[in-house]
C-alpha cells in the first residue's frame, strides 16, 4: 500500500529495547490524514510505540517525527500533538475546567478559557462540573482526557487504547467522534486490542504483533486473507446433526464436531459458509439459534499474521 | 498566568495533603515545646541564651528536622507526578524544561521555607532575644531549606523510594557524617547554612566550618544547579 499523502507522522526503523527485552523491533510507518487503528494484542508494543511516537521515550534505533520535528525535542513538534494515554492517572483534585485549562494555558493560547469551553462541548462535558475528576466515572474520566489532549487544536491525535472500560454507548459516541476528528482532516491514531472496535474506526490499520510491525493497510484486505484460512464457527440449532450432515454435502467445511445442541464448523471457505448456513438451516425442521465466528477474534489475526 | 506558575500552582495543590500538613503541624509542635522547655531550665546569661538557641537550631533543625521537611515536600513535587502517571500532562506540553523544574522547586520553596524557619524561630525567641542569633536561625533554617527543597525536588524525579532513600542520606550524611567530620561538612548542604548560623549567632563551636559569605552564596548556588540539572533530567526522562 502507498504510504499516505501528507506524512504528519513518520516512523523510520523504530527499535526499542528495554535490556534484553526488544519491546518494539524495526518498525517503519507514515501516518496522513485521517483515522488509523493501531492494532495488537496485549504486551505486542502498542503502549511502547505510542510513547515513542510522542516522544515520551526514545528510540534505541531509528527515528520519529511528528511534523517534521522530533517530539521529545521540538516544543513545535509537541505543540501539534494531542495524547490521550492508557493510563487512568488524572489531576483528581482538579474539576474538569481546572484540568483542561491546564493543558490549554501551557499550550501558550491567547484565550486559554475559550478554547478550554470549546475542547469541553466537544466530547459533551459540562464545564460547570464542580466536583473533582477523582470522582468522575471512567467514561467521563476518558472524555476529560480527550478534551486535555485536544484543547489545543492539534494536527496529530494519539489515542491509547481510549474505549477501554466504556460502556457501548459510551463507545459509540467516541468512534463517532475518532470519525469526525478524522474527517476534519486530523491525523488520528486510535490503539485496540479489539478487532470489532477496529472495524468501525476507519479503513486504514497497523497491525503490530511481538514488536515488529505484522501487517499495514486496508482493514478489510487484512480480513479478507483471513477469510481464506482455515476458521471455525460454532452454530446452535435444533438438529445439529441434521445440518452438520447437509454442511459436509456441500464440501464447504472440512470437519464437523457436535456437542449438544452446538456444532463447531472448520472452514477455509469462510464467506460461502457464511452465506451457505442460513440457505441450508431454513432446508431444515429446524431454528438456527446461533452463528458465531470462533476465529473472528484479535488472536486470530495475529495467529495468521504472525504465523 | 505564566507555565512557572501554572505548575507551581499544581504542585503546590499535589503536594499539600492532609498527611503532610499533619506532620509538620507535629514537627512544629515539637520543636516550639522543646524551645520553651530550654527556655525556662536555661540560665540568664545571655551567651548561654544564644549557644542553645543556637544548638538547637544546628542539631535539630539543620541536621534532622529542616532536612526531613524538605525531603518529605520537595520529593513529592515531581514526584508524585512520576508516581501517578500524570507527568504525561506536563511533559508533553510545549513548554521549556526548566519552567517546569522551576515551578516545582518555587512551589517546594514555598511550602518548606516557613514550614523551616516557622518552628525554630519560635523556639529561638523562647529560648533569647539576641538579635544576632534570631537573625541567624532565620536564615540558616531558610537557605537550608531552600538548599534541601531544591536538591530533593530534583532527586524525586529521578529516584524512586526517593523518601526513603533521602532519609537514609539525611540520618546517615547530614545528620552523623558530615556534622562529626569537617573534610566531610564541606560537601554537605548542611554546613553552609550552619555557617550563617556560627557566624550571626556569634557562636564558638557548631562544627561550620566555612564562612559567611560562602554559607550565603552556595546554598543559593545549589538551587540554581538543581534547577539546571533537574531541567536535563527532565529532558532525556522515560515519562510513562
Amino acid at each position: 500500500m502507498p504510504p499516505p499523502p501528507n506524512v504528519r507522522v513518520s516512523v523510520q526503523g523504530v527499535s526499542k529495547r528495554f535490556g534484553s527485552l526488544v519491546a518494539v523491533s524495526d518498525v517503519s510507518f507514515g501516518l496522513g490524514p485521517g483515522v488509523t487503528a493501531l492494532l495488537g494484542p496485549n504486551g505486542a508494543g502498542k503502549s511502547t510505540l505510542i510513547r515513542l511516537l510522542c516522544g515520551l521515550t526514545a528510540p534505541t534505533t531509528g527515528v520519529v517525527q511528528v511534523e517534521g520535528g522530533n517530539p521529545r525535542t521540538d516544543r513545535v513538534s509537541r505543540s501539534r500533538l494531542g495524547l490521550v494515554p492508557q493510563q487512568d492517572g488524572v489531576f483528581e483534585r482538579d474539576t474538569v475546567l481546572e484540568f483542561v485549562r491546564f493543558g490549554a494555558e501551557l499550550a501558550g493560547l491567547t484565550d486559554a478559557d475559550a478554547a478550554t469551553r470549546r475542547a469541553l462541548a466537544r466530547v459533551e462535558l459540562s464545564p460547570d462540573l464542580d466536583r473533582p475528576i477523582g470522582a468522575f466515572s471512567k467514561g467521563m474520566r476518558q472524555r476529560a482526557k480527550i478534551a486535555s489532549a485536544l484543547v489545543h487544536d492539534p494536527t496529530v491525535l494519539v489515542l491509547d487504547e481510549p474505549l477501554n472500560g466504556l460502556d457501548p454507548k459510551q463507545r459509540r459516541q467516541m468512534i463517532e467522534l475518532f470519525r469526525e476528528l478524522g474527517e476534519e482532516g486530523r491525523t488520528v491514531l486510535v490503539s485496540s486490542h479489539v478487532l470489532d472496535e477496529v472495524e468501525r474506526f476507519g479503513s486504514r490499520v497497523l497491525v503490530i504483533a511481538k514488536g515488529r510491525l505484522a501487517a499495514e493497510g486496508d482493514f478489510r484486505a487484512i480480513r479478507s486473507l483471513m477469510d481464506d484460512q482455515p476458521l471455525r464457527f460454532r452454530v446452535a440449532c435444533g438438529h445439529p446433526h441434521a445440518l452438520g450432515a447437509r454442511l459436509l454435502e456441500t464440501g464447504l467445511i472440512t470437519s464437523v464436531e457436535v456437542d449438544g445442541d452446538e456444532l463447531v464448523l472448520t472452514t477455509e471457505r469462510a464467506p460461502d459458509v457464511r452465506r451457505a448456513v442460513a440457505r441450508v438451516a431454513a432446508d431444515l425442521p429446524t431454528r438456527l439459534d446461533e452463528f458465531v465466528p470462533l476465529d473472528d477474534d484479535l488472536e486470530a489475526v495475529f495467529r495468521y499474521l504472525v504465523g | 498566568m505564566t507555565p512557572t506558575l501554572r505548575i507551581a500552582q499544581l504542585v503546590l495543590r499535589h503536594q499539600l495533603t492532609r498527611a503532610r500538613l499533619g506532620l509538620w503541624v507535629a514537627v512544629t509542635a515539637v520543636v516550639v515545646l522543646l524551645g520553651i522547655v530550654i527556655g525556662r531550665e536555661i540560665g540568664v546569661d545571655a551567651r548561654e541564651q544564644q549557644d542553645a538557641a543556637a544548638g538547637l537550631t544546628f542539631l535539630l533543625g539543620l541536621g534532622l528536622v529542616v532536612p526531613v521537611i524538605a525531603l518529605v515536600f520537595g520529593s513529592s513535587s515531581l514526584g508524585d507526578l512520576q508516581d501517578d502517571e500524570t507527568m504525561v500532562y506536563v511533559w508533553l506540553r510545549p513548554v521549556p524544561r526548566w519552567t517546569v523544574v522551576l515551578g516545582a522547586v518555587a512551589a517546594v520553596l514555598v511550602v518548606v521555607v516557613p514550614a523551616a524557619v516557622v518552628p525554630f524561630t519560635i523556639a529561638a525567641l523562647a529560648i533569647t532575644r539576641d538579635s544576632g542569633t534570631i537573625t541567624g536561625v532565620v536564615l540558616s533554617t531558610a537557605l537550608a531549606a531552600a538548599a534541601y527543597g531544591a536538591v530533593f525536588t530534583v532527586v524525586g524525579l529521578r529516584v524512586r523510594r526517593s523518601l526513603i532513600w533521602g532519609l537514609v542520606y539525611v540520618f546517615i550524611w547530614e545528620f552523623f557524617v558530615a556534622t562529626a567530620a569537617s573534610g566531610a561538612a564541606r560537601i554537605s548542604i548542611n554546613a553552609y547554612p550552619a555557617s550563617v548560623l556560627t557566624e550571626l549567632a556569634e557562636v564558638p563551636d557548631t562544627g561550620a566550618v566555612q564562612g559567611l559569605t560562602s554559607g550565603l552564596i552556595v546554598p543559593v548556588v545549589v538551587v540554581a544547579a538543581a534547577i539546571a540539572i533537574g531541567s536535563w533530567m527532565l529532558d532525556r526522562l522515560d515519562v510513562a
